[in-house]
């Protein structure tokens, strides 16, 4: 994520050459920062600073990544967990963007819309998702939906919000040119507010994803035997902290994999993005 | 100091180069370097007692306040939900004694945490049952059917135990993992036919259609003993054993409190934690108290010598095996005999005390 700003910043000062000189430096930088963290914490393992139930080594998280690699986590292969959690992130998250980006659109464009939907979309937004969980499994039972309910709940209401902020981003004068010109209200549409709000899109529909990833936890505490949050919170149980620390870097690892694809996806779709 | 500075640092440090680390294991590992007294005064400050919440026996003394008198100091009382709760809570050292089930005791001495048993609170009989629906007439019953359990709990490790004594094809039973107030929600609303845990929520499942398919207490004649014990973390048992020693004395009081005046008690703890009276006595009553003096036998503890060879040690052996044949511990990380993690010295001295005050 840094690297991404870090690479815009650089776009646009792109004269000063000690400048780019820092940029091109800094993933240096930060590779050698996370090898000197992973140092450290083998060494705090391997010299006895904490027991290994609190802080697990880099070398047992990786042993214990093997072992679940080959036998699975309670009679599940460890690439189904993580294909459990990618699809129910992923269904959610693209239901989410499929109906909140409408909903977000056309609340930016017509006042009363937003009037109607605003109350509930600011009360439900800043709401803990976990609160919700007796609710959703009272409404929507222990199944596979609540699940999706929860992730869908904390992913679309952001992105309403962004679509609608950035429709209300998009310049007056902008508009007015288009409207002297003579444009239908669709051109004005596809051509005018479509292209001036998608790069404000993308972030909004990239800070959801990394939403819809952290409600996994809570999503598959509801009565979940699969899933890399689940793992993670179960093997709390038994205090495996080991498969605790495995799970939070893939966790963190298939969420960094992902916000890049957004990323990509932006490059392609938006390449106007920061020259507008 | 520095050890300690280094090793809080270090969590933090570890936690963050790991994005999405949950907020639960980030202050168990930052506390548990915290929390260190530089000298051992020979009566603490305080003391942390962990309790499930629910109405038991001991509650007696948390009610009239006897714990603090006999310890001389301040009690604080820190409630969990479950006893994966309370692992986390020992390791970051915010707890010194706690009352809690068998099976996740013996998950944590299995990760090695430096804890140790110190006497039995009582044996589950007919607190922790499984309740089904009326399709469900027996165990066996569960096959092609639902059933909800609190995980890493007592009523977890029965039900696998009744589903092996019965011989179900476990591949045919739906095992959802919810906890119990969510396995109430999910039974009214039909998700599941069959629940295994503890009251309320027992009674409440009844009082809607359930009936009681198998307690706990059938499982005993097939060898499958489910209990609760007290567990003290080792560092603070080493500087203070006197505390352990009269919390297992001030105990025997509450339970002979109990059996003297089984109705007027539940009264008490059911006001006292303001739970429902017949919950209460319900709860209280389904859980056998074994007497001090039984438990330094083998029947219960052992008396030190021969501790390996007792009821208890051969159960957490057993529990042991069980949760690594259901994949939540390493086989390899087994110990051979539990013996090592149960410490009858406190029970043996509280027994002395008790006689010499019996006969003045």
């Amino acid at each position: 994520m840094s690297e991404g700003l870090a690479g815009a910043a650089g776009d646009r000062d792109g004269a000063a050459a000690t400048r780019a000189g820092a940029v091109r430096s800094r993933p240096l930088v930060s590779v050698a920062a996370v090898l000197a963290v992973v140092a450290l914490w083998q060494a705090a393992g391997s010299l006895g600073w904490i027991g290994p139930a609190l802080l697990p080594t880099p070398a047992e998280v990786l042993q214990t990544g093997r072992e679940l690699a080959e036998t699975g986590y309670r009679q599940v292969p460890l690439w189904e967990h993580i294909l459990v959690s990618v699809a129910r992130a992923g269904v959610a998250f693209l239901a989410a963007v499929l109906t909140g980006v409408p909903l977000g659109l056309v609340m930016g464009v017509s006042p009363t819309v937003a009037a109607l939907f605003d109350p509930f979309v600011q009360f439900l937004r800043p709401l803990p998702k976990l609160a919700l969980i007796p609710l959703v499994i009272v409404w929507f039972g222990i199944g596979e939906f609540s699940k999706f309910f929860l992730i869908y709940i904390a992913t679309v209401l952001s992105i309403v919000v962004g679509a609608a902020g950035a429709v209300a981003a998009v310049g007056q004068e902008r508009r007015r040119a288009a409207a002297v010109l003579g444009v239908s209200r669709y051109q004005m549409f596809r051509h005018v507010l479509l292209p001036s709000t998608l790069p404000e899109l993308f972030t909004s529909v990239r800070l959801a994803l990394g939403i819809g990833w952290t409600t996994l936890i809570a999503a598959e505490m509801v009565a979940a035997t699969s899933g890399l949050g689940w793992m993670v919170v179960n093997a709390g149980a038994y205090l495996r902290t080991d498969v605790v620390m495995l799970g939070i870097v893939l966790l963190g690892l298939i969420g960094y994999g992902l916000d890049r694809a957004i990323v990509g996806l932006q490059k392609v779709m938006v390449p106007w993005t920061g020259h507008a | 100091m520095l050890k300690h500075w280094l090793a809080r640092a270090l969590a933090v440090a570890s936690l963050l180069a790991v994005p999405l680390a949950p907020a639960a294991l980030l202050s168990s590992l930052a506390s548990s370097a915290a929390a260190q007294t530089a000298t051992a005064p020979a009566v603490p400050e305080v003391v942390r007692l962990g309790y499930a919440g629910g109405p038991r026996v001991w509650m007696l003394g948390k009610a009239d306040g006897s714990y603090e008198k006999a310890f001389g100091t301040k009690v604080q009382w820190v409630p969990f939900n479950s006893g994966a709760d309370v692992l986390t809570l020992l390791a970051a050292k915010e707890l010194d004694i706690v009352r809690f089930g068998s099976s996740p005791a013996v998950a944590g001495i299995i990760r090695k945490l430096p804890i140790e048993v110190i006497g039995v609170s009582g044996v589950i009989a007919t607190s922790e049952r499984l309740i089904g629906r009326a399709a469900v007439k027996s165990v066996k019953d569960l096959e092609g059917r639902t059933v909800g359990y609190p995980a890493n709990s007592t009523a977890h490790y029965a039900l696998q135990a009744a589903l092996k004594v019965n011989k179900v094809d476990v591949a045919k039973v739906k095992q959802v993992p919810l906890r119990p107030a969510d396995i109430v929600a999910a039974w009214k609303r039909g998700d599941i036919d069959a629940a295994y845990v503890w009251g309320p929520f027992t009674q409440q499942l009844e009082a809607d259609g359930g009936h009681e398919v198998l307690a706990s207490r059938d499982l005993q004649k097939d060898g499958y003993y489910v209990w609760n014990n007290f567990v003290a973390r080792k560092e603070f048992l080493e500087k203070h054993p006197q505390i352990a020693v009269q919390l297992l004395r001030v105990f025997q009081k509450n339970v002979e409190q109990y059996k003297r005046d089984p109705e007027g008690s539940a009264k008490i703890v059911a006001e006292h934690l303001n739970v429902d009276l017949a919950a209460a006595r319900s709860t209280l009553a389904g859980i056998e108290y074994p007497e001090l003096a039984e438990q330094a036998t083998l029947k219960w503890l052992g008396d030190g010598t021969d501790t390996a060879d007792s009821v208890i040690a051969k159960g957490m052996k057993d529990t042991a095996n069980f949760l690594a044949e259901i994949g939540e511990v390493r086989k390899a990380d087994i110990p051979d005999s539990f013996a090592p993690w149960i410490n009858t010295r406190y029970l043996r001295e509280a027994l002395a005390r008790k006689d010499a005050a019996v006969k003045p």
